[in-house]
């Protein structure tokens, strides 16, 4: 019994239970529509709860101008929970206002009004067909082919609709790049790069209508074509830089030779007939040769009228008559300045008054003349500055050092040649019309000295030693302070080299020999010579 | 020399000027085919056709911004109340509103369509860019383009009334098209219904009719000439 009551009282409750959970169903919801080709379209709703029973959905629509409703023809081709619209129910440019009806056992619930203002705004195609893309690489500038087809169901020939394309191409990870083709059917991209990745996909639209979604994109590589001529590149560059080195090398190992070549120098200034080496490294008697050797100076005749014969005086008749040629000449004597002069005279008869006295006069001639009866008739006649000095001295003043005439003294010996003489200088004492009073050493020595002409004159002064010929004078290098023979000829000898070679060497004995132009003083250098 | 130079310039000038003035003037009567090629004259029909409908989608496009600008400035809730009452005064002019309607008719029908919307636009149109440039409800950019809406509603006309009279000339269509009365006439029995229009609606109204003035041309043109472009 109480079993019983426990079952029923269970029964009952379940009974109730399922009572309860029953409801009418819940809302719909309409999610929206879509035309893909303008000339069907389909619209979808969201069921909601079911109210625990079986549950059934109605659309029903209105069209604009009408108040008739109409249900929807077709529930199975588009899906669960959709309606599509054919061809013959479909009308552009009309208003359609939708509803969906859920019905259950317990009731029916409708969903929110859902209006479409016009077709045209729910058209959204579907993607481009068979998007197929081809590289090709013809003459090395690759380019994609891109080819598709015009979405499924949708009529482009009648002119109903106009459909247009978007292509899109992204290099690897760069932004990607949009075209719109003019074409139906392909499209040609030509700025690709070779040994790049491209991705290319595309979508379209109906007459300004919603873009369709991007299909499925295409992966393409294009080959890299500068891979396949690398090897050749490398082997230009290696054949192109051997040349280039080659030529450095050669540029920098013969340098001076290509500077040469490239600046050859200048050539120096060239006389004819020298050689530069020589002027370089030559002696100067070579140099002056060479220099001189080529040209004609005039000869020197001018000179030979001025010059006149050697006058060699000598304090020796004996040495004076030894030679009686000279005496028959009687010439003027040009003497320059500052040169010593040794006058011989000489007379034919020994009786006569010995040799001709030299006297300078006051423009420096130099006349022979009868000596007087001095024995000194060696002497030795200034220059004109010593002219005057000499007069100067006659006259008792005190004398520069040219103021000394130089005597040979022949203390009896006959024939002698001045060679074993001795010469000495003394003043002169008096020059008196034709005579030429010569001052004794001693009074030389008593007298004054002369400062400093002992030792300064002893060299620059050239003693004659000999006259040879008629124009020849011998000279000897007079050293007062030293009467060995054989400093004397050192001294000469030494004088001698100092000269160049001397016109008349022949005649030249022992000792010093030098051509003078007609002056018993000769300085150390020759300023010219007789012929 | 000179003297005579300046009257032998005037003579000159004026002759070259009336040389051009006669082939302008004879360039308005003749064709450019002239009389002989088929071929060139359905390819200038389909020129006619190109540059027609080039326009009217021009004309489509700025009626869809001028609708877009008025919906965001004047509408911003949308009412869905208020859209019952839309009726545009050309829901009278039995217009195809499918690709097989539109195909299965005469080509002397949809022309005669394309002809009547265009003239019931022309006055409304006019109407609406007045009442907007003296009430200065939209701005500057509106305003010019209500404008330029009604200019080129006139035009369209024209310019269809063109390939009309080429299409009768070639026989493509027969003579009855401009042998009826005119569509204002038509229209003057409806008078003025689209005086009471509110902006909005009649905004509305022409964007959609422009939109079947450009598919109905779209879809002539590759009726009779369906090989340029189609």
């Amino acid at each position: 019994m109480k079993r019983r009551l426990g079952l029923a009282v269970l029964l009952m409750l379940s009974a109730a239970l399922r009572c309860r959970s029953a409801s009418p169903p819940g809302k719909p919801v309409l999610i929206g529509c879509r035309s893909p080709e303008k000339e069907t379209f389909t619209c979808w709703w969201e069921p909601g709860f079911n109210g625990g029973l079986p549950t059934r959905h109605r659309l029903f629509y209105e069209k604009e101008g009408s108040e008739e409703v109409h249900e929807c023809p077709d529930y199975w081709s588009a899906g669960k929970n959709s309606c599509f619209f054919g061809k013959e129910q479909t009308s552009i440019w009309v208003e359609y206002s939708l509803t969906v009806v859920a019905f259950n056992a317990l009731g029916n619930t409708s969903s929110d009004l859902f209006k479409i203002d016009d077709v045209m705004k729910i058209v959204k195609p579907y993607t481009p067909e068979n998007v197929t893309v081809l590289v090709n690489d013809t003459a090395n500038t690759p380019y994609l082919c891109v080819s598709w087809n015009h979405p499924p169901k949708v009529d482009t020939k009648s002119g109903w609709t106009t459909i247009k394309y978007e292509l899109r191409v992204q290099k690897e990870d760069n932004k990607p790049e949009i075209f719109h083709p003019n074409k139906k059917n392909s499209f040609k991209v030509y700025n690709v790069d070779p040994g790049a990745t491209y991705t290319v996909d595309m979508r379209c639209q109906l007459d300004q209508s919603s873009w369709s979604e991007w299909s499925t994109a295409s992966v393409v590589k294009i080959p890299n074509y500068f891979q396949n001529e690398k090897p050749f590149w490398i082997l230009v560059s290696i054949f192109s830089v051997i040349p280039l080195l080659a030529t450095i090398c050669i540029v920098v190992l013969k340098r001076k030779f290509v500077k040469q070549w490239l600046l050859p120098p200048v050539p120096g200034p060239k006389i004819r007939g020298v050689d530069v080496q020589l002027l370089k490294s030559g002696r100067a008697e070579d140099v002056i040769n060479a220099l001189i050797g080529n040209q004609n100076f005039p000869p020197a005749a001018a000179w030979m009228d001025q010059t006149e014969e050697y006058l060699l005086v000598s304090d020796s008749n004996d040495w004076l008559l030894t030679d009686p040629y000279i005496s028959q000449k009687k010439k003027s004597l040009v003497i320059p300045a500052g040169v010593q002069l040794e006058i011989q005279c000489r007379t034919s008869a020994p009786a006569q008054s010995d040799c001709e006295n030299a006297e300078v006069g006051k423009d420096g001639k130099v006349e022979p003349d009868h000596l007087a009866q001095t024995k000194e008739s060696v002497l030795n006649v200034a220059a004109p500055s010593v002219s005057s000095g000499s007069k100067e001295a006659a006259s008792g003043n005190a004398a520069g050092p040219t103021g000394y005439v130089g005597i040979q003294q022949h203390k009896g010996t006959q024939g002698a040649g001045p060679n074993a003489a001795q010469w000495d200088y003394s003043w002169v004492k008096e020059v008196n019309g034709e005579t030429i009073f010569i001052l004794k050493n001693e009074d030389a020595a008593a007298g004054w000295t002369v400062p400093g002409w002992e030792e300064n004159t002893a060299a620059d002064y050239s003693r004659v030693k000999e006259v040879n010929g008629d124009d020849v004078v011998l000279l000897q290098k007079h050293d007062s302070a030293d009467s060995s023979c054989k400093k004397k000829e050192d001294r000469s000898a030494e004088w001698t080299n100092q000269k160049a070679k001397s016109r008349h060497g022949s005649d030249c004995g022992k000792g010093a020999c030098l051509q003078i132009a007609g002056n018993g003083y000769v300085d150390s250098v020759p300023r010219f010579y007789v012929e | 020399m000179t003297a005579h130079i300046r009257p032998v310039c005037a003579v000159w000038v004026g002759m070259v000027c009336l040389v051009f003035c006669s082939r302008l003037s004879g360039m308005k009567a003749a064709s450019i085919c002239g009389n002989a090629q088929a071929e060139c004259h359905f390819l200038s029909l389909a020129n006619l056709f190109d540059r027609v409908i080039q326009h009217s989608a021009r004309m489509h496009g700025i009626s869809n911004d001028l609708h877009s600008e008025f919906e965001l400035y004047f509408l911003p809730s949308k009412n869905q109340v208020s859209r019952v009452g839309r009726n545009c005064h050309t829901s009278n002019i039995l217009t195809p509103n499918g690709k097989e309607n539109a195909q299965r008719i005469e080509r002397e029908e949809l022309t005669e369509v394309i002809m009547k919307l265009l003239a019931a636009w022309r006055d409304p149109l006019w109407h609406f860019h007045q009442s907007v440039a003296r009430n200065h409800r939209f701005n500057g950019y509106g305003s010019n383009k209500s404008l330029e809406m009604s200019d080129m509603a006139h035009e369209l006309r024209k310019g269809v009334q063109k390939v009309v009279e080429k299409m009768q000339t070639l026989g493509v269509i027969s003579n009855s098209v401009g042998g009826l009365a005119s569509p204002e006439a038509l229209l003057a029995a409806d008078g003025s219904g689209w005086r009471f229009m509110k902006d909005s609606d009649l905004l509305y109204c022409f964007r959609r009719d422009s939109n079947k003035i450009q598919n109905y041309l779209k879809i002539l043109k590759c009726r009779i000439v369906p090989e340029h472009g189609c």
